[in-house]
């Protein structure tokens, strides 16, 4: 009996459940393996739609389902989160108390976005990284807001949705125009960055825009704190800017469960081979999505992309192939630039993002994402998305890598020699 | 609390842009007055980065040196909010 446990009901653990469940199917129905996927909530939101809850007033319920609506049958759900997980006795504890045991393990428990890492910014700044009620509470905010200075501010780095501070400042931009009052709101961006986006080509598109647009940019202003009562946000550099609202993105950090475990690094973010996916130094145990500390976007689509590689390595680990797959860093990120025109940030490993031109179509293919977001989630788009995201992993080269697999192991030093 | 000036390596060889500069950040959040900061890059932008955020941090770039295969830049914390 093949045992798979995946934490973390997000995007990338749903869908590498279901991917497993999928491919598993006749072993789990034969009683030789199964899937367990461990989560803390029921109901499962469209991350994305936080920015529509934000910044142009839509319900929370348009982007929200059941949990269990989205997983196939051979999944069982585990509505019970993870608190304890115990990489040498390969098992994870529930906060019921209930242990499970596994043989292959897929950590996919995403980041948390923490705004009490800064002092003052639970208490003075609005945020849209912490869900939908909060991101209804900025809704609230503009829809009554007269007149003044609006500061859009990244107060940590790494943070989910790297397009996101960017986008929140041109849907400002665009809201306030159509109620006819831009004139009377500053809107102030401010980054940590040395310019208004990190990768330069896509701060080429941006920078011009925001100029266009009367968003005034400051860069290399790394949030200290925020002092509520004075309206003022100060930088570790030693700037200081007013605010009559401020809307911050805070700074993330792993999950509990990672810290608890002491699995994960300074921030709770779990080591991970970037190809692979594995988690470094353990064998069967992988990691995906915003859990991991690759460098690359925490975004829904890096999750997905690597969820794909991950349940093929565990579906060959377990069918003893020995035929693994690489994630070539591959991240696709849509930004909505206002006047209903889009680009997407799309880069790889060894491809920083190219030349982008804002455009209606990038615009219409990131609303209908939201649409076909809950069919992703269990597999059935695969041959579309591998045909517009091209190549997002490749073969490992496992005679330049050590494959060491739970059940596969003969098979793989078979085909790779002594590996490494 | 100490107050021995501390020297701290920040290696971001193989991270492109904005990992060494994020690096660099993180290194400052957690540094204090008189600390210096070496950090590592393979990535080309660091060099231009970090000079940009040193002119207008008024933090001191000490200097910058071309390595086989990658650039050493070292940064005196002389500015920062306490």
């Amino acid at each position: 009996m093949q045992r798979v446990v995946v934490i973390g009901s997000g995007d990338g653990g749903t869908f590498t459940a279901n991917l497993l469940a999928l491919e598993l199917r006749d072993e789990i129905r034969g009683g030789l393996a199964s899937v367990q996927l461990i989560g803390e909530h029921l109901k499962h939101p469209f991350q994305p739609g936080n920015l529509d809850v934000a910044f142009k007033g839509a319900s929370p319920d348009k982007y929200v389902k059941d949990e269990t609506d989205l997983l196939r049958k051979e999944v069982e759900f585990i509505q019970d989160p993870a608190v304890r997980i115990d990489l040498q006795g390969r098992s994870v504890t529930t906060k019921s108390g209930r242990t499970l045991d596994y043989n292959f393990l897929v950590i996919a428990t995403g980041a948390v976005a923490d705004p009490s890492k800064v002092p003052g910014l639970s208490d003075g700044a609005l945020n849209f990284h912490t869900g939908a009620v909060d991101s209804q509470r900025i809704w609230e905010s503009i829809k009554s807001f007269q007149g003044g200075t609006i500061v859009v501010a990244i107060a940590g780095t790494p943070h989910k949705c790297p397009p996101s501070p960017n986008e929140a400042a041109f849907m400002l931009d665009e809201y306030f125009h159509k109620r006819g009052i831009r004139e009377k709101v500053n809107i102030k961006f401010l980054t940590p960055y040395p310019r208004p986006y990190p990768a330069e080509k896509i701060s080429r598109v941006v920078e011009p825009l925001f100029k266009e647009r009367g968003i005034d940019v400051s860069t290399f202003f790394n949030v200290d704190a925020v002092d509520p009562a004075a309206k003022k946000i100060y930088s570790l550099e030693g700037e200081v800017v007013q605010y009559d609202m401020l809307i911050a993105i805070p700074p993330h950090h792993g999950a509990d469960v990672i810290i608890n475990s002491g699995i994960g690094d300074e921030d709770g973010y779990v080591p991970t081979d970037r190809g692979t996916m594995r988690v470094e130094g353990q064998e069967g145990v992988y990691a995906i999505g915003d859990a991991t500390n690759i460098p690359v976007s925490k975004s829904g689509v890096v999750a997905h992309l690597q969820s794909v590689v991950v349940a093929h390595n565990i579906v060959s680990e377990i069918n003893k192939t020995a035929e693994f797959l690489e994630y070539n860093g591959r991240i696709n990120c849509p930004m909505e630039v206002g006047s209903h025109r889009a680009i997407f940030v799309s880069a790889t490993y060894t491809s920083p993002p190219t030349d982008q031109t804002p455009s209606v179509v990038k615009y219409l293919m990131k609303r209908s994402f939201a649409m076909i977001y809950w069919r992703a989630l269990n597999g059935s788009l695969e041959r579309i998305f591998d045909g517009f995201f091209g190549q997002t992993r490749f073969p490992l080269q496992i005679e330049n890598k050590e494959v060491k697999s739970v059940v596969g192991a003969e098979a793989a030093a078979g085909k790779a020699g002594q590996g490494r | 609390m100490s107050t021995t000036a501390q020297h701290k390596v920040v290696d971001s060889r193989g991270s492109f842009c904005p990992g060494p500069i994020t690096d660099l950040f993180k290194a400052y959040r957690n540094s204090q007055l008189g600390d210096i900061i070496e950090l590592l890059a393979t990535d080309p932008a660091a060099k231009a980065d970090v000079t940009a955020w040193a002119q207008k941090s008024g933090n001191e770039l000490m200097d910058m040196i071309e390595e086989q295969g990658y650039l050493r830049i070292i940064v005196k914390i002389t500015k920062k909010r306490s």
